[in-house]
């Protein structure tokens, strides 16, 4: 079984940067099956809204656990769309360039639906990655001013047709999140957040496609052996399983 | 060997859980790596009387000796008293409690009393905090988790009493375990980074059982929680089967 985990924070509000800490992620990851995280950072350490400066710490911080680990981790280059088109590009281009990064990890500074995005997405277009937009229904958690909804995610990839976006936190956008999604080729649903909610994953593979759903976990907070078996438990087929928990995210992310 | 100490019957309005019937649950349950599970009925959280759907659930598993059944009590109604003493008739080895879904409190003067009476029995207890994430519940059926303030009040006024908290999260089980000795925890509402590893921090493996929230969740996930964790295989044993056996007298 060969797995990539396309929504992992190894270093979480500063807690696991020490080397054994991180060799020890990666040991029980293998354990698990992992062959490979993405690694999106730290993204809450300052808060929703990190400045210039915030942003180059802790994406140095993500390159170089990737550097220490270049067979294991995939760093993702964490913005903060609210900065404006001179920061949002030089960072993404910082980011390419110095650590190779393959994704943009968008958290919550500010809605997907928002006009300060089509910088984002130039980034996006400009050095041909991915974004993963933190997204989480508005139902119960109200603050949709930083929180994505699945409407707004949406939105956002039908108004970027080009860009490749990942819908994150399969469990937060539940079955309303995955009908919000469906019907947009540029639009993938990653597994992660919250506990494994039974049924929701057959959902996103019946109206998505067994192509667009990723594995992803959000560890720490959520547990590997949980999510995984969340998707191995289902009723899908065993090819279906291998595309949601390794080969989708091996195509979109050129991951050999 | 696996005991799974939180699983339910009926059906929960809001989602797609599978309505299985005691034999196809005993199937799916086999089919995860559990041979025994502590199983209870969503109509006795929902309905105005628990009693009907206790007698279903009674009914259903008591010819299946996989399902062991655990009725609800709705400390709610003037007949609580009734309720438990069907219970204690019926032999069952606990009953459980669900404060929020209930409308009363764990502080509430009935529920002193209802301890006075259960202690008369030889029924153990166990409290439901939760069935589902509050982030990412429906949105109309606002039902708060319990209080770990009442929890923590509870637990000390009744320092002989030793309860099963199912349904708790990770956070409140390690808040509690540093004020209160007298509770064990179902891990289903419990996650993070290697759960169990991380949990044994805090509280020891005697006070954690498997519990896996089927239908709600993942049966495969939950079971994977213990079974992959990277702790003791004596641990791996307390939590997935021994101190179930203890703690209910199986």
């Amino acid at each position: 079984m060969r797995i990539i985990d396309v929504h992992t924070h190894p270093i979480f509000f500063g807690l696991g940067r020490r080397e054994s800490e991180i060799k020890q992620l990666v040991t029980h990851g293998r354990s698990l099956g992992i062959e490979r995280m993405i690694s999106l950072g730290d993204v809450l350490r300052y808060g929703a809204k990190p400045n210039a400066a915030q942003l180059t710490k802790l994406n140095n911080e993500n390159g170089h656990l990737q550097k220490l680990h270049p067979d294991y981790f995939v760093g993702f280059c964490y913005l903060n769309p609210t900065l404006g088109e001179r920061a949002v590009m030089q960072e993404a281009e910082r980011c390419v360039t110095k650590f190779g990064f393959k994704g943009i990890k968008l958290e919550i500074a500010n809605n997907a639906a928002d006009a300060c995005m089509k910088h984002v997405m130039k980034a996006a277009r400009t050095f041909k990655l991915p974004v993963l937009q933190h997204s989480w229904s508005t139902t119960i958690i109200k603050d949709r001013r930083a929180q994505s909804d699945p409407d707004d995610t949406a939105l956002l990839a039908r108004r970027h047709p080009d860009v490749s976006i990942i819908m994150a936190h399969l469990v937060g956008i539940g079955f309303r999140g995955v009908l919000a999604a469906k019907g947009l080729p540029n639009l993938y649903v990653d597994t992660s957040g919250a506990f494994p909610e039974e049924g929701l994953v057959e959902y996103a593979v019946e109206h998505l496609g067994a192509d667009h759903v990723l594995y992803g976990s959000d560890l720490p907070i959520r547990d590997g052996a949980v999510k995984i078996g969340s998707v191995l438990g289902t009723s899908l087929s065993a090819k279906v399983r291998h595309q949601i928990l390794y080969a989708n995210t091996a195509r979109l992310l050129n991951l050999n | 060997m696996l005991i799974d100490t939180n699983v339910n019957l009926g059906s929960w309005p809001f989602t797609f859980t599978p309505e299985r019937t005691a034999a196809q649950l005993v199937k799916h349950l086999a089919a995860n790596g559990i041979s025994r599970a502590l199983v209870s009925h969503f109509g006795a959280v929902f309905q105005p009387d628990p009693m009907p759907s206790n007698r279903t659930l009674l009914a259903s598993v008591n010819p299946t000796p996989a399902l062991v059944p655990v009725p609800y009590v709705n400390l709610c109604l003037a007949n609580w008293a009734e309720q438990l003493a069907e219970c204690a008739a019926a032999k069952v080895c606990a009953v459980k409690l669900a404060p929020n879904f209930h409308n009363y409190k764990l502080t509430d003067p009935v529920v002193t009393q209802f301890i006075a009476a259960l202690g008369r029995t030889k029924m153990r207890l166990v409290i439901n905090m939760r069935f589902e994430d509050e982030r990412h519940r429906y949105f109309a059926l606002n039902v708060k988790g319990v209080p770990v303030a009442d929890l923590s009040a509870f637990l000390q006024a009744h320092p002989k009493l030793h309860v099963l908290l199912a349904g708790i999260y990770r956070p409140e089980v390690k808040e509690l375990a540093k004020v209160c000795p007298n509770f064990s925890a179902e891990i289903s509402f419990c996650e993070w980074h290697n759960t169990l590893a991380d949990l044994l921090t805090a509280i020891p493996a005697r006070r954690l059982m498997l519990g896996t929230g089927t239908p709600m969740l993942s049966t495969r996930g939950e079971v994977d929680k213990l079974r992959l964790a990277t702790i003791p295989a004596k641990a791996r044993e307390l939590i997935g089967a021994t101190n179930a056996t203890r703690f209910f007298k199986l």
